[in-house]
């Protein structure tokens, strides 16, 4: 088992699959910077002089984060800072879901979709679910790593 | 974590916060944002509205009698809870959260329940209250502003207002970077406090947006004391067959 978590095979896959996950998702905020904005302003939990900033930085750092883990380059960076981000959002829309906050999670789309409450609260379930996801992808890359220092 | 890893990592940090700082530089003014915004409730939870859109009581403002003794005395008030307009953008800037309300020395504020048949609201409804930033108005109020010609805001993404809006509005997006000049705009061309007193109308996309009562906030902190939210915004001013043109002109 712990031969195959750590499989060059499936290591690729996993690097691959999350480095796009990241670029798809950081290409809409970077085009609409204001809209990505509005997104963080939703959570309430952003200081106000920090939102414009948060706005226009994450987007790119997440570029970054998933272009380094597509192209193999720097991977302990790209692991660690895409870990980083999955814990604050997680951390984000869970305390927003405590407070009954409905929001759009502004993840892969940054306009305003008009939706319910209802529609809102389930959504941050399921991107949760999925932040959860994709922290054990980031787990799979770390442990392949330090089983490749290992054997160096 | 090593330190080669921490490294990379604040590289990687680094590298993502001069490719936004240059992509902002070079973005189109609609998509441009301001390094630091001024968002007065960014960590307040708003309150979850249960209550549908038609049944929400709409506030009147009343006038009270004042009799000739008290005026003096109700202006003296009002002129030392209230400083100038230059004074105000001076010490104030265009930052709400600065300026508290002062209590109306001649209007009082009386919640009255939404009537079953929109009657035309009378001249004396659209007073200044100076007490507080904005009056939440439905379409009846706002048709009949709009009829006389008042000032509209649309507070929405410059290009949705491009793609139709209320005819006459102008684009006041709160979310990109030139909302503080073309508020200080409109200050200068209402600089003074009876052009401060005139009704404005700002409207978003209705619903749970937001936009047009943040820029209500940031009117409201220089001095403009006549502000109305059009509480259901644009969806509901098409669905009542209202005046709208679509373009990047008013």
């Amino acid at each position: 088992m712990k031969r195959l978590l750590a499989h060059p095979w499936l290591t690729i896959r996993v690097q691959i699959a999350l480095g796009a996950v990241f670029i798809i998702a950081a290409l809409p905020k970077i085009a609409d910077p204001p809209s990505f904005a509005h997104m963080i302003y939703n959570y309430r939990l952003v200081p106000s002089p920090l939102i414009n900033i948060s706005a226009l930085v994450m987007p790119w750092v997440e570029l970054l984060a998933g272009l380094a883990l597509i192209l193999s380059v720097w991977k302990a960076a790209a692991r660690t800072v895409v870990a980083i981000m999955l814990a604050v959002f997680i951390v984000a829309i869970s305390i927003n879901l405590f407070r009954d906050n409905a929001i759009d999670c502004g993840c892969f789309n940054v306009a305003d979709r008009g939706k319910t409450h209802e529609q809102r609260i389930f959504d941050m379930k399921v991107d949760v679910f999925r932040d959860f996801g994709m922290l054990l992808m980031v787990g799979q890359l770390w442990y392949a790593g330090k089983k490749e220092e290992d054997d160096v | 974590m090593n330190r080669k890893t921490i490294l990379q990592t604040a590289a990687l940090i680094a590298a993502g916060v001069i490719l936004a700082l240059v992509a902002n530089a070079f973005a189109p003014r609609e998509r441009k944002l301001a390094m630091a915004g001024s968002y007065p409730n960014a960590l307040k939870v708003p309150a979850r509205e249960t209550a549908p859109t038609a049944s929400i009581l709409p506030t009147r403002v009343e006038q009270v009698p004042v009799v000739p003794t008290s005026t003096t005395a109700s202006e003296t008030s009002t002129t030392a809870t209230q400083p100038t307009a230059t004074a105000a953008i001076t010490t104030v800037g265009l930052n709400p959260a600065a300026k508290t309300p002062a209590a109306p020395a001649t209007t009082t504020v009386v919640p009255v329940p939404h009537p079953p048949s929109p009657t035309p609201p009378s001249e004396d409804r659209f007073l200044p209250h100076p007490d507080k930033p904005y009056v939440e108005i439905t379409f009846g109020d706002v048709n009949t502003l709009h009829a006389k010609s008042v000032l509209f805001l649309d507070a929405r993404r410059t290009s949705v207002y491009e793609q139709g809006h209320i005819a006459g509005a102008r684009p006041y997006s709160v979310w990109e970077s030139d909302i503080e000049d073309k508020v200080r705009k409109l200050f200068d061309e209402r600089g003074d406090p009876s052009a401060q007193a005139l009704p404005i109308v700002i409207y978003c996309s209705g619903g749970d947006c937001e936009d047009s009562h943040m820029l209500a906030q940031k009117l409201w902190g220089i001095q403009f004391n006549n502000i109305y939210v059009y509480k259901d915004g644009f969806p509901d001013w098409q669905q009542h067959g209202a005046p709208i043109h679509a373009g990047a002109n008013p």
